[in-house]
C-alpha cells in the first residue's frame, strides 16, 4: 500500500524541491557575494567554508527529500551539490594547510574540517561506487552540523606545540579519521540492516530513547550545586579555553542549566519508560503514547538547546575554583553541544523511520547484502585502527620515549580494536551473521564514539591536545 | 593416578584452547582497562589528589584489590600472560590442520567432494585434450598457472593462488605474541628517568620514576640548549646539544629537539623540558664612586663571586633572590622563575673591616644602599637554564616495532588476499556423454570470486565451441 502510495504521488513536486532548494541557494550565495564585494576578499577560508555550508545544506535538504519521498531526481541534484560543496571544503582544507604550514588536524576545528570533507568523500563513494544513494540522508545532516561547528569554534591558526611538530602525528591522527569514518559506516549500514531485517520500529525507539539519555547522562556528569551546570571558561581575547594551571580547565557554573537538562532527561527517558511498561504489560496501546513522547521530546530538546545556545554566548558565570565572573562560549563546549544536536538528530531520524519506514525498506538494499558490506567496512576498518595504534605508539615513543602508557585514550583505543576483533572472532570462526553481527558493529561504534569524545569529555590524560 | 592427572591436563587444555576462553579472557581485559581508565591511577596521580578523590576506606579498599594501579599490578599482568597462553594454546590446537591444509593442496577432487562444492558447472567437450586445454587457456588468460594431475586414467587441471592467505591468521597471532613479548621484557628489564643538566654540567646518574637512582655506564654532557619561540610568545622548539662522555673521552654528539631523541648504547635520551633553574649565572653591574670621582667600573658577577673596586674595596654578590617577597623580616623567593628579582651585595672595605649590604631593589629595612662608598647600578641578569631529558631504556621493544609490522602485513593478507582454487576434471557421465567439470573455491571474498568463476566458465565454453570448430587434424587423440 504504501509503495502505491509513493508511485502516485505527482512528478510536479521533485521539481517543487529542487526548484525551492535551488533557489535558496542563489539567494544566499547573492547575500553572500555582496558582503565580498563589500569586503573585497573572496577566497579566504570562511568564504570557502560559507560556500560549502550553503551547498551541503542544499543538498542535505534534497537527500533528506529523497529519504522521505524516494524521487530520484533529487539524488541527482543533491549529489551535484555535495561536488560543489566538497570543492569549497576542500578549498577550504587547503587554505588552512597552506597557511598553517601543517595539515589540519591540530586542534578540534581543524579535525572537523576533515572529518566533514571525509565524510562528503565517503558519502559520493558510497553512492556511485555502491549504489547507496539514501546514505546522504544521514552523513550531510552530520556533515552541517559539523560545518555549523566550525563555525562556532572557527579559531586563528594557533602554532603548534613541540610535541605535536611530527610527521607521525599527521599519520596517526589521519588513519584515525579514515578507521572512525568506517566504524561510523559499518554503523549506519547496521542500523540499515536492522531495518531491513524487519525489526519493530519499538525497540528503534527503545535504542533511540536510551541513546539521548545516555547523552543527557554525559551532560548531567557537569551537574553543579544549586541545580547549574559546569562549562569551560572562555578568554575572548585569545580565543582558547581558561586554564587554571596547565592542563587543569577553569570551570564556570552555569546556574539553572543544570535543573533544565535534569528535565530533558526526564523527557526523553518517558518513551523508554512507557516500551518497558508496555513489553511487561503487552499493552500495545503504550507504544503510540511512547512515540508522542519521542515526540515531545524533539520539542523539549530544541529548547534545550536554544537556552543552552543564548546562555552561553552571553553573561558572565561565577566558578567555585576562582574568584570573580568569566565569560564561556560555545566553542568551550563542543562536547555538550554536539550530544544535543546529536540527540535531536536522532529522535528525528527515528520520527523518518516511524513514518516512511516502507519507503526506506524500498530504497535500501537487502538485508543480506548490508550484512555483507558492514563486514566488509569493518575489515578495512580494523587494519586501519590496527595502524593507527601503532603511529600512535611510534610518535609516543619518539616524543615521550615509551611507546605505551596506559593513558586513557590509549587504552580505550586498544578497547575499541579488542571488541572489533571479537567482531572479526565471532564471525570468522563461529559464522555469526544478521542481528548478532550487527549488534556488535553497533557496540563497537559505542565504544569508537566513547573514545573519541567520551574519554576527553569524561577522563583526563596525555591527549589533551584534541 | 597418572591418568587423573592426564585427563586433568587435556582438561586445562581444552579450556585453554576454546574459543569460548579466549572471549571470556577477552571481555575480562576490557572490563579491567576500563576500570583502570575510570579510577584514578597511583603513580600518574599525585598522592593528595587521590586522597581528595576518594574517601580512606574507598582509598584502601582500591589500593587493596590494585585497581589504582591497575596495569601494573600482578593480577592484570597474569591476566596477560592467560591471555597469550589462550592464543597460543588456540594456536597450536589448530596449526596442525592447516598447516597440513598448506602443506599438501588438495588437488584431486574425488566424488564425494565434486558432489558437495557449491560453486560448479559442467560443460559438455568433445573429447577430454580439447577440455583440458581450452581450460588451461582459460586459467591462463585469468592469471592461474594450470598443474596437470595425472589420474589413474586421465589429466586433471588444479590451479591455486595466494596459498600463504591461509596462514596469515597465524602470522597476525604470532606477531600479537611478539609486541606481548616486547612488553612483558620492558615490564621486567626497562626503566624510565629523567636527568636535569644545566649548560656545561654532566651526569651519569638517571633519576628513576620511583625515586631510586640508576648509574649509567657513561655520562651525558649537555654543551648547550636553547629555545625559540613563535611570534606570540609559546615554545616552537627547545632544543639541547648532548655529548656522551665515557672515561674523559668524547664518544657521540648530537642536537636532540623533542621529536628527535638520541640514542646511545640502547638509552634514549628526550628532550622533555627546558626552563630556568632560578638561579642566577651573573650579574651585570656598574659601579662609581659615591663622590663620582673615579671612573665608571663595569662588573660581572656570580653567585657568591668577589670583585675588587680599588685597593681597599671589594665587592660581593651574597644573595639572588628571582621572585622575592618579604615577610618576618626576611626576604623570600616565591618561585624559581625571574618575576620580581632581588639581590643582595656586601662592599667591603679591607682596613675598616666595614660591610655594607646593598640591595637591588633598595629594601626597607635591609638596604644601606646610601652608606656604601661605592653606588651601583644594576644592567642585566644573566640567568641559568636546566634541560630536562627524560631516558629510557626499552630493551623489549624491537620485538613490538617487528610485531606491530608483522601485524600490518599479516593483516593485509587475512583481509585483502584470497586463497582461490580452482578445478578441472573430465567426467564421463552415465549417459556417455563427456563433459568438463569445474569447480570453484574462495576463501573469503566469495561474491566477487563466484562472479569471476561465471566468468571463466563462459570462457572455457567459448575456448571449446572454437576448438571443436577448428579442423579435426589439429586435435590430439585423447589418451582414454
Amino acid at each position: 500500500m504504501a509503495r502505491a502510495r509513493v508511485e502516485q504521488q505527482p512528478a510536479a513536486t521533485g521539481t517543487t524541491l529542487i526548484v525551492t532548494v535551488g533557489l535558496g541557494i542563489a539567494f544566499v550565495l547573492f547575500m553572500a557575494f555582496l558582503n565580498v564585494v563589500k569586503t573585497g576578499n573572496l577566497l579566504n577560508e570562511s568564504n570557502l567554508l560559507y560556500a560549502s555550508l550553503i551547498f551541503y545544506a542544499g543538498a542535505g535538504a534534497l537527500y533528506l527529500g529523497f529519504g522521505v519521498t524516494g524521487t530520484d531526481s533529487y539524488v541527482r541534484f543533491a549529489s551535484i551539490a555535495t561536488w560543489i560543496g566538497l570543492a569549497a571544503n576542500t578549498g577550504a582544507v587547503a587554505h588552512r594547510w597552506y597557511e598553517a604550514g601543517h595539515p589540519p588536524f591540530a586542534s578540534i576545528y581543524e579535525m572537523l574540517l576533515s572529518f566533514v570533507w571525509t565524510l562528503a568523500v565517503l558519502t559520493l563513494i558510497a553512492e556511485k561506487k555502491f549504489g547507496v544513494k539514501v546514505i546522504g540522508t544521514v552523513t550531510m545532516p552530520v556533515a552541517i552540523v559539523g560545518v555549523v561547528l566550525m563555525q562556532l569554534l572557527r579559531t586563528e591558526v594557533h602554532p603548534l606545540v613541540p610535541a605535536l611538530q611530527s610527521t607521525w602525528l599527521h599519520v596517526h591522527v589521519t588513519l584515525a579519521m579514515l578507521a572512525y569514518a568506517a566504524c561510523a559506516l559499518s554503523f549506519a549500514l547496521a542500523l540499515m540492516f536492522l531495518i531491513q531485517d524487519k525489526m519493530q520500529n519499538e525497540t528503534f525507539l527503545a535504542t533511540t530513547s536510551l541513546f539521548t539519555i545516555g547523552i543527557y547522562l554525559g551532560i548531567l556528569t557537569r551537574f553543579e550545586n544549586w541545580g547549574g551546570l559546569s562549562v569551560v571558561a572562555w578568554n575572548a581575547q585569545e580565543k582558547s579555553e581558561m586554564f587554571l594551571q596547565r592542563g587543569v580547565r577553569l570551570f564556570v557554573i552555569v546556574p539553572d542549566l543544570g535543573w533544565l537538562m535534569l528535565l530533558v532527561m526526564l523527557v526523553v527517558a518517558a518513551p523508554f519508560v512507557l516500551y518497558v511498561i508496555g513489553r511487561v504489560r503487552n499493552n500495545e496501546a503504550l507504544f503510540t503514547l511512547a512515540n508522542r513522547g519521542v515526540f515531545v521530546s524533539i520539542l523539549l530538546q530544541i529548547v534545550a538547546l536554544a537556552v543552552f545556545l543564548l546562555r552561553a554566548r552571553a553573561g558572565q558565570y561565577p566558578s567555585l575554583d576562582a574568584e570573580g565572573f568569566y565569560a564561556t562560549s560555545l566553542a568551550a563546549s563542543p562536547f555538550i553541544l554536539s550530544g544535543l544536536v546529536g540527540g535531536i538528530f536522532s529522535s528525528l531520524l527515528y520520527l523518518l523511520l516511524l513514518w516512511r519506514r516502507p519507503d526506506l525498506e524500498r530504497l535500501l538494499p537487502t538485508a543480506e547484502a548490508l550484512d555483507r558490506i558492514t563486514y566488509k567496512t569493518i575489515c578495512i576498518a580494523f587494519p586501519l585502527l590496527t595502524l593507527m595504534i601503532a603511529a600512535g605508539a611510534y610518535w609516543a615513543n619518539r616524543t615521550w620515549g615509551s611507546y605505551w602508557s596506559w593513558d586513557p585514550k590509549e587504552t580505550w583505543a586498544a578497547i575499541t580494536w579488542l571488541v572489533y576483533a571479537g567482531y572479526l572472532h565471532m564471525r570468522i570462526t563461529r559464522g555469526w551473521r544478521g542481528r548478532r553481527a550487527a549488534y556488535f558493529a553497533i557496540l563497537g561504534f559505542a565504544v569508537v564514539m566513547f573514545t573519541f569524545f567520551g574519554v576527553t569529555y569524561l577522563l583526563p590524560g596525555l591527549h589533551a591536545y584534541a | 593416578m597418572a591418568v587423573h592427572v592426564r585427563r586433568l591436563r587435556r582438561k586445562i587444555w581444552q579450556v585453554l584452547s576454546s574459543i569460548k576462553t579466549g572471549v571470556v579472557l577477552l571481555i575480562t581485559v576490557v572490563v579491567l582497562s576500563a576500570a583502570g581508565t575510570i579510577v584514578l591511577q597511583r603513580p600518574v596521580t599525585e598522592p593528595d589528589e587521590m586522597q581528595r578523590a576518594y574517601s580512606p576506606q574507598m582509598l584502601r579498599i582500591l589500593d587493596g584489590v590494585g585497581l589504582t594501579d591497575v596495569f601494573h599490578a600482578r593480577w592484570f599482568v597474569a591476566l596477560m600472560i592467560l591471555v597469550s597462553l589462550s592464543i597460543i594454546a588456540a594456536s597450536v590446537e589448530r596449526f596442525p590442520n592447516a598447516w597440513r591444509y598448506y602443506a599438501r593442496p588438495y588437488k584431486s577432487p574425488d566424488k564425494t567432494f565434486r558432489k558437495a562444492l557449491p560453486l560448479q558447472k559442467q560443460v559438455p567437450i568433445p573429447d577430454e585434450e580439447t577440455g583440458l586445454v581450452a581450460a588451461e587457456r582459460s586459467l591462463h588468460a585469468l592469471g592461474f598457472q594450470a598443474e596437470r594431475v595425472v589420474q589413474r586414467n586421465h589429466f586433471s587441471l588444479f590451479a591455486e593462488r595466494n596459498r600463504i592467505s591461509e596462514m596469515a591468521v597465524y602470522i597476525v597471532h604470532a606477531s600479537l605474541l611478539l609486541i606481548f613479548f616486547g612488553g612483558i621484557v620492558d615490564a621486567l628489564w626497562g626503566w624510565r628517568g629523567f636527568v636535569k643538566l644545566t649548560q656545561g654540567q654532566q651526569s651519569s646518574v638517571v633519576e628513576l620514576r620511583d625515586g631510586k637512582q640508576k648509574s649509567l655506564p657513561f655520562a651525558v654532557r649537555c654543551d648547550s640548549a636553547g629555545q625559540e619561540n613563535y611570534a606570540d610568545g609559546t615554545p616552537k622548539k627547545w632544543w639541547s646539544q648532548l655529548t656522551v662522555v665515557r672515561n674523559g673521552q668524547d664518544l657521540e654528539r648530537k642536537e636532540i629537539v623533542v621529536n628527535d631523541p638520541m640514542v646511545y648504547g640502547g638509552i634514549r635520551f628526550y628532550q622533555a623540558s627546558y626552563g630556568p633553574t632560578g638561579k642566577l649565572e651573573k650579574l651585570l653591574l656598574t659601579a662609581k664612586t659615591t663622590s663620582g670621582a673615579a671612573e665608571q667600573k663595569d662588573l660581572a658577577l656570580g653567585l657568591n663571586e668577589t670583585a675588587t673596586l680599588d685597593s681597599d674595596t671589594t665587592v660581593q654578590l651574597s644573595e639572588f633572590i628571582p621572585d622575592y617577597v618579604i615577610g618576618d623580616g626576611r626576604v623570600y623567593t616565591r618561585s624559581n622563575s625571574v618575576q620580581n628579582p632581588a639581590a643582595h651585595l656586601v662592599v667591603i672595605s679591607r682596613k675598616t673591616a666595614k660591610r655594607v649590604n646593598v640591595w637591588f631593589p633598595a629594601l626597607e629595612g635591609f638596604a644601606e644602599n646610601t652608606q656604601s662608598p661605592y653606588q651601583f647600578d644594576a644592567v642585566d641578569l644573566k640567568m641559568g637554564y636546566f634541560t630536562g631529558l627524560e631516558v629510557s631504556h626499552e630493551p623489549g621493544q624491537w620485538a613490538v616495532w617487528a610485531g606491530v609490522v608483522g601485524m600490518g602485513v599479516g593483516l593485509a593478507f587475512v583481509f585483502y588476499v584470497a586463497h582461490t582454487r580452482f578445478w578441472v576434471v573430465p567426467v564421463q557421465e552415465a549417459n556417455g556423454k563427456l563433459t568438463l567439470w569445474v569447480g570453484g573455491l574462495a576463501n573469503r571474498n566469495r561474491e566477487a570470486f563466484e562472479e569471476r568463476f561465471r566468468g571463466l566458465v563462459n570462457k572455457i565454453e567459448a575456448e571449446v565451441k572454437k576448438e571443436s570448430e577448428a579442423p579435426a587434424h589439429t586435435r590430439v587423440p585423447s589418451i582414454a
